[in-house]
């Protein structure tokens, strides 16, 4: 075993390398949360001060961006000349309702997927992973024709189907993984003491409960961000929030103000889900290719 | 057993002997396993296989229905001319005419650029931060706070750099025209720019997933390869080059290919920061795609895209799963 101490001596370029890696930690920190800071603050901004910028090369005028007087118009507005209400509620369904189809199903394929072998298994689980991979205008394409001859298109549930469409093979490879890691031993131990073969099953659904559930709000988070679906399957009757956000879009008069707000309401819910599930996001994020 | 023969026979007869005595043991280890080796009876045995089946059933039917099922219907619509009401058979018209569709080719070549760019940016970008972030005291708090972007939805991220850039009141415009890296023309508007700028929103966005990615990567370098290699008097930058960066590669393989392939299927933020303008400088092919079926709706021309870029897709999925399944690859 290797001692964890390594004994390195400070030399000068040892010394020069740690300050420009924290010059780089530093300055990447603000490349990426400055667009939040801007978003957040421009959202309580009037259009006029949202508007101020410095003369070109002034910095010292930076100090602009700080002097607003807040207002919450921009929030209320959204609500009241905006049925941004319903986008939410619209968001929430389709969301929720194609996260809760493809878990429950995706967790019986996968459970069995783990447990049973099959000729053919590796090409089937091939065809079920590629419909994750696959881009979302190239499925949209014949989707859009097949819902369109069932007067699914512009209705919740034709989203909810057209979200199914990647969370579902994601739920059966992500859970596929977990029941492979929970060892089948445990439920012969249990058919062994008289349990059924469905008892068995039920006994080791604690040990996979928390990732289920983390991948229910993965699937919410991958449907709530979602905007092409939304903007042509869901378009006219079933607008979600990021499809209306875009709307505020208008080419005469875009309405920044509004448009900040909108973002902080798209995105604070998704960012408090992702700390929640922050255990599981990172293997989420790369399909179970990583586990911290 | 030459050798053996030729020995002076004391040792030819201690040979013999171990090699007795080796026989032996093996006999005696070999037999337990043996007997090991019955399978216990089964008091209960495993579900039959078609149980396993019934289960699956829901979701194979769920996605024979919304994934397999259209992509027979693309199939039929790219030999088709598809309007409103129905379908006029054209034969291979749709793909005969991509070979002399600019448009097409361009936003192929586009799609390389596109992502030879973001994924040079994001490696570089996320390896160094990766090395810099897992020497940190702070890294939970790092990674917490590099994680954010992922969260936002790409079209929101889309509409808040098209504020940052906009040429009369964003502060991005401001600080690289006061840092005198641009003039006064809009970044949105000039070809060039416009494609620089799709892509440093896509940096900004996913950067951090090479980083966590790489993270983890890190995290499995063998700690006592660095130690000899520092004992030996290698510089911490000699040590990156030897040991961290090879050790890296297959998780980073994987990273970029997921990138890779996110190129293909999102094109969100890049919709509604350029919808594919000025000109077509940022029509990539999936932009284009949607265009042609969604803009235009010569849905038969735009099922002939859509199965080139599915081809391409699933060749890329192949040599990922084939990436997933090495022991290396981190999985399990």
């Amino acid at each position: 075993m290797a001692s964890r101490d390594v004994v390195s001596y400070d030399t000068p370029l040892s010394r020069v390398l740690r300050i420009l890696a924290s010059l780089f930690l530093a300055l990447y920190l603000v490349w990426t949360l400055l667009p939040f800071v801007v978003m957040f603050v421009s959202s309580f901004k009037d259009m006029l001060e949202a508007f101020k910028l410095p003369a070109v090369g002034d910095w010292a005028g930076i100090t602009v961006f700080f002097e607003f007087t807040p207002t919450f118009k921009h929030y209320t507005s959204l609500f009241t000349e905006n049925s941004f209400g319903t986008y939410i509620l619209n968001s929430l369904i389709a969301a929720g309702g194609s996260a809760l189809i493809s878990v429950v199903f995706g967790s019986l394929a996968a459970y069995s997927l783990s447990r049973v072998d099959f000729k053919g298994k590796q090409d089937l689980f091939f065809w079920i992973i590629s419909t994750r991979m696959a881009p979302v205008v190239a499925v949209m394409v014949p989707l859009y024709a097949i819902f369109r001859s069932l007067d699914l298109v512009g209705t919740l549930p034709g989203l909810i189907l057209a979200y199914t469409t990647f969370n579902l093979p994601f739920a059966i490879w992500m859970l596929k993984g977990f029941f492979d890691n929970v060892p089948y031993a445990i439920e012969e131990a249990q058919m062994v003491d008289g349990a059924t073969r469905f008892e068995a099953f039920r006994a080791i659904l604690p040990l996979v409960a928390p990732g289920i559930g983390a991948f229910i709000v993965l699937c919410v988070l991958f449907a709530w961000n979602d905007f092409l679906f939304a903007a042509i399957i869901g378009s006219g009757g079933a607008k979600t929030l990021p499809v209306a956000t875009r709307e505020l879009v208008q080419p005469q008069n875009i309405q920044w103000g509004s448009i900040m707000a909108a973002g902080v309401v798209t995105t604070a819910p998704m960012m408090l889900l992702g700390l929640v599930i922050r255990k599981y996001l990172v293997a989420g994020l790369t399909m179970g290719a990583v586990k911290e | 057993m030459t050798d053996v023969s030729s020995l002076s026979g004391s040792t030819r007869d201690m040979g013999a002997q171990l090699f007795r005595a080796r026989a032996h043991s093996v006999e005696v280890e070999a037999r337990p396993r043996a007997e090991i080796s019955h399978k216990p009876r089964n008091f209960n045995p495993p579900l039959p296989k078609h149980y396993y089946f019934y289960l699956m059933a829901p979701a194979i039917a769920i996605l024979a229905f919304i994934s397999l099922y259209p992509f027979f219907w693309l199939i039929i619509m790219s030999l088709q001319d598809v309007t409103i009401g129905g379908g006029e058979w054209v034969g291979l018209k749709n793909y005969t005419k991509l070979f002399t569709d600019a448009r097409f080719l361009e936003g192929w070549v586009l799609l390389a650029k596109y992502s030879i760019m973001c994924l040079g940016l994001q490696v570089g970008l996320g390896v160094t931060l990766a090395v810099v972030v897992n020497s940190s005291r702070y890294e939970k708090y790092l990674v917490t706070a590099l994680l954010m972007p992922m969260m936002m939805a790409p079209a929101v991220a889309g509409l808040l750099w098209l504020f940052l850039y906009n040429g009369t009141f964003g502060w991005y415009h401001w600080l690289l025209q006061s840092a005198g890296i641009l003039d006064s023309a809009s970044i949105l508007a000039g070809s060039n720019t416009a494609m620089y700028a799709i892509v440093l929103v896509d940096v900004w966005q996913w950067t951090p997933l090479i980083t966590i990615i790489a993270l983890a990567g890190l995290k499995r370098v063998p700690r006592d390869q660095l130690e000899a290699n520092m004992v030996d008097g290698a510089s911490p930058l000699r040590n990156f080059f030897a040991i961290i960066l090879p050790n890296l590669y297959p998780v980073l393989l994987i990273a970029v290919l997921l990138r890779f392939m996110d190129n293909f299927r999102f094109i969100d933020s890049l919709l509604v920061l350029t919808g594919g303008g000025p000109g077509s400088a940022t029509k990539i092919l999936p932009v284009y795609l949607f265009e042609v079926a969604f803009k235009f709706f010569k849905l038969g021309r735009g099922a002939a895209i859509a199965l080139t870029l599915l081809l391409v897709t699933i060749l890329l999925g192949k040599l990922l799963v084939r990436v997933f399944e090495k022991p290396q690859g981190g999985k399990g």
